[in-house]
């Protein structure tokens, strides 16, 4: 909404700007970059972290929940692991830093820290508005990351895995992805930890699709139980271009992720799928906004969040559609299972229309299992705790399903089956 | 669709600066000096003979308000309001109540006349006794004439002035005034604690159904005159008391403020209906002048298997910042809110509601209809919550909006917050126009354009109308009938 007053800073707000001062001189980046980073830096040391007087964090509140942040670990390092679908091409990120040479094929590939250092990546240094604290801190701290170029006629034949891994201290990752006219491809970016040791993160991802691109992006959050992850996605889709996104957040103690659509291009269509399987102490805030800015688009959105112990959850949904969008279509949907009575889940989907001939709807859900279909399954034979598990998994499992991806739905259903074990 | 382009083009015509209620009475009025000081609201306490404690209440509030600030979150936009232009009491010269008709001022009559109040108080207040609501009539801030005393007071319940309660029934003002909506609650709300004029005060006692709808008309008369009622409506244990408020008003250039606090306090087994139709003064066809409605409305399930239900047709206002709310404190309560909002012209619109579920086993049901025309916004803003030991509970919530025309804006800001497992909470919301099936269907069927939108809007709307009690359900058709003048017929 505004900007803070923020007089005294808070221990993590003071972390964070030493982190600066001291990291500034050895970050990659022209004269251009530079100026950029030390804008940000300086609105963020006016605005501080947003609290939940902002209304764009108003159950995140970030200056009270992020009580420290730790060092940076230039000598931490972190290994790269498998792909989450086998035979995809990997361009790994190891603490921060990305690995030189890497490639996939048909892409244009280059690191992240080239384009900082060429002056390329300073137009892209930018807060989205006065509360955009992830795109300040990432702005003014970005190290490196990739750039990926899939030009006109490209076919991948496999997979591109964009993998961030993390071993304590703190990293700030930026991808950006340029998805030719007509080209489809699948993106797989993770965000995974090594370390037991707390870790600070923050990652930002460009996406745009030209015309007629056709996306499958995933973005799977698997943090430690200590880590503080702050993510954000800024995609433009050009005509008639298609993009699923896919978000399954499981883990991190304190997270954030935001994902910002432009719907710029008449016939195109988004569809949002979340997955948030939150347990322990785990805060977990996905924050979406989609502008569908001209007529004859479609998104719709579902999100599917699990809830067990202590965990908090969060969903902010904001549709707008603007005066001329006319012909817009759509829906937003949020379902919880609330699994704890410690746990709790929030949710505020918001529809902002300014177009009349449209067609608008969110629905949101916060329910317990259902007792009739346990009972079934119990009348059955089959225990209490596995039958809990089973509903728990068609619940989320569901939505996976929809990806015409074989290897994809088995890898993502892994990730949901072997996280259901460990919490249910 | 050619009908739409014909209600679009209809809906400008008509536009809000034919406001058929725009008239002023003139009666002397007494007025005090403007601004805002602690000198007015002694001023005004001493006018009303309050007791000195009202007075220590009032100047706590406004010490406090001075160091408040005005809330800027809601979507409505306008311009800063200056406290101290404003006159904070104004009071017809004839301030007791007249004993026969002969005795009513010829013009307060000529009011009633002109508003065309499709209910009996005409009658009522020619002493026809064939209706059997009773009317405390506001007129500018006091009472003038209160029906029915008589037959309430048999029945042990007491609908009087809320100054005339201060007076004569200092306990119970004194045990649940502020009691729902205290005076550190909101500015507005601060506000109107320190300088409320008047208002209604019901009692129902224990185990008594009110024999009648209690009913009150809220008039504003005179420029710049602030306009701060104050009413509170407590249900004792079994009681039950229907509340009907309705409004409209003069036509005027400038801007009224109007911030009203309703408190609702019901105790075990209490069931209160708190019914509103709002057709202040939108403004004219440019947004200029127009009400600012800035009201409180909370209602205090106290006690167990208590019921508290609000309806409200919204018609009028330039601006309108009102979320009338329940809060279920005991056990099996249960909460209703149940709104059409209409917005024309240059209206802005943000209303909800707030269910806070904090005992076992309450539930609550929010419908919310809104329709944008012309250039309006129109938001619905609702907070659903449950708290840690709220278990089993339960909430159902449909808003709906409607947008005639391609110039205004509609939005929905739900906040969905459940901290217990066992909580059940289901939201639905759509934004839409007129269903081109729906409209094909009619004139297929041989109904012309114009009938069938009505019979649509109509259709859209009915869930809220049918929860109105009888005589408002017909009014309120009226008022959505003139707000949208030429699209619904």
């Amino acid at each position: 909404m505004n900007m803070q007053t923020g007089k005294t800073l808070s221990v993590a707000e003071a972390a964070l700007c030493e982190a600066y001062d001291h990291a500034v001189g050895d970050l990659p980046g022209d004269s251009a970059v530079l100026i950029a980073r030390d804008g940000l830096i300086s609105d963020f040391k006016a605005a501080g972290l947003p609290t939940r007087r902002i209304e764009a964090w108003h159950y995140t509140d970030l200056k009270a929940l992020l009580r420290s942040v730790p060092d940076v670990a230039p000598a931490a390092s972190a290994d790269a692991v498998a792909p989450l679908v086998a035979g995809s091409a990997v361009l790994s990120v190891a603490n921060g830093v990305a690995a030189r040479a890497a490639s996939a094929a048909g892409a244009t590939v280059r690191t992240f820290a080239e384009a900082l250092a060429d002056g390329t990546a300073a137009a892209g240094l930018t807060a989205r508005d006065g509360d955009d604290a992830i795109g300040r801190l990432n702005g003014a701290f970005v190290r490196d990351g990739f750039v990926l170029d899939l030009p006109e006629g490209t076919e991948p034949d496999a997979p591109i895995e964009l993998q961030a891994v993390q071993n304590g201290g703190q990293t700030h990752v930026r991808f950006q992805a340029g998805i030719g006219a007509g080209v489809r491809a699948t993106v797989i970016e993770r965000h995974l930890a090594t370390g037991e040791e707390a870790a600070f993160a923050t990652a930002l991802s460009e996406l745009t699709l030209a015309d007629g691109a056709d996306v499958t992006w995933v973005i799977q959050q698997a943090k430690g139980v200590s880590d503080t992850h702050l993510g954000q996605i800024r995609v433009r889709l050009g005509t008639d271009a298609q993009l699923r996104l896919y978000v399954v957040n499981a883990g991190g103690r304190l997270v954030r992720q935001e994902i910002h659509v432009e719907v710029a291009g008449e016939g195109s269509d988004l569809k949002l799928r979340g997955i948030n399987l939150l347990g322990g102490e785990t805060h977990n805030d996905v924050t979406f906004t989609v502008g569908h800015d001209v007529p004859n688009t479609t998104s719709t959105e579902v999100l599917r969040n699990v809830v067990f112990d202590r965990a908090r959850g969060v969903f902010q949904g904001q549709i707008r559609v603007a005066p001329d969008a006319q012909k817009t279509d759509a829906k937003m949907s949020c379902n919880t299972l609330l699994l704890s009575d410690e746990a709790d889940f929030s949710a505020k989907p918001e529809l902002e229309i300014f177009a009349d001939d449209v067609q608008c709807g969110h629905g949101a859900t916060v329910i317990d299992i259902d007792h009739t279909q346990l009972f079934y399954l119990m009348a059955r034979g089959i225990p209490e705790n596995k039958a809990r598990a089973m509903l728990v998994n068609a619940f989320v499992a569901e939505i996976v399903e929809e990806l015409e991806d074989e290897p994809l739905v088995e890898a993502l259903e892994g990730v949901i089956g072997a996280w259901l074990d460990k919490h249910a | 669709m050619p009908a739409v382009q014909e209600t679009i083009d209809q809906v400008r015509q008509i536009d809000v600066d034919q406001y058929k209620y725009g008239f002023e009475t003139k009666i002397e009025m007494d007025k005090a000096p403007k601004g805002l000081s602690e000198d007015i609201i002694r001023f005004i306490s001493a006018k009303k003979s309050e007791p000195e404690w009202m007075l220590e209440w009032r100047l706590d509030a406004y010490r406090r308000w001075l160091t408040m600030d005005e809330p800027t979150w809601a979507r409505v936009d306008y311009p800063k309001i200056d406290f101290n232009d404003l006159h904070y009491y104004a009071a017809p010269k004839n301030q007791t109540g007249p004993k026969s008709l002969d005795e009513v001022d010829p013009e307060l009559l000529k009011t009633y006349e002109k508003l065309g109040i499709p209910l009996r108080e005409q009658e009522i207040l020619a002493g026809v006794e064939k209706s059997k609501i009773a009317v405390d009539a506001v007129f500018d801030s006091v009472s003038v004439v209160t029906t029915f005393k008589a037959e309430l007071k048999k029945a042990g319940v007491i609908f009087m002035s809320i100054s005339e309660a201060i007076r004569e029934h200092p306990d119970l003002v004194k045990k649940y005034l502020g009691s729902v909506v205290p005076t550190t609650d909101n500015f507005y709300a601060t506000l109107n604690s320190a300088v409320f004029t008047d208002g209604s005060f019901v009692f129902v006692p224990k185990g008594v159904r009110c024999p009648m709808e209690l009913s009150t008309y809220f008039r504003i008369n005179e420029k710049n005159t602030g306009q701060f009622e104050r009413t509170l409506i407590i249900a004792e244990e079994g009681a039950y008391v229907s509340y009907l408020e309705g409004c409209t008003a003069p036509q005027r250039d400038e801007n009224q403020l109007h911030a009203a606090v309703v408190e609702l306090v019901a105790l075990d087994d209490a069931e209160i209906k708190y019914s509103t139709v709002q057709n202040w003064y939108p403004g004219d066809k440019e947004g200029k002048g127009g009400i600012y409605n800035f009201v409180t409305k909370r209602g205090d399930c106290r006690g167990k298997n208590s019921k508290i239900s609000w309806t409200q047709v919204e018609t009028g206002s330039a601006i309108t910042w009102k979320y009338p709310s329940c809060i279920l404190r005991g056990d099996g309560s249960r909460g209703e809110f149940y709104s059409i909002a209409v917005s024309n012209g240059h209206q802005q619109i943000d209303s909800g509601t707030k269910m806070i579920h904090l005992g076992k086993n309450t539930s609550s049901r929010i419908i919310s209809k809104g329709i944008s025309a012309g250039f309006s916004n129109n938001t619905y803003r609702g907070q659903v919550s449950a708290h840690r030991r709220a278990e089993n509970a339960r909430n159902f919530t449909q808003c709906d909006s409607l947008l005639i025309g391609d110039k205004c804006g509609a939005h929905t800001v739900p906040y969905i917050e459940a901290k217990n497992a066992t909580a059940q909470f289901e939201h639905e919301a759509t934004t839409s126009k007129i269903s081109e099936d729906q409209l094909f269907y009619c004139l297929q069927r041989g109904i012309p354009e114009e009938a069938a939108i009505a019979l649509i809007v109509n259709g859209f709307v009915k869930e809220v109308i049918q929860e109105l009690p009888m005589e408002f359900a017909v009014e309120a058709q009226k008022l959505i009938g003139i707000s949208l003048e030429g699209s619904v017929g």
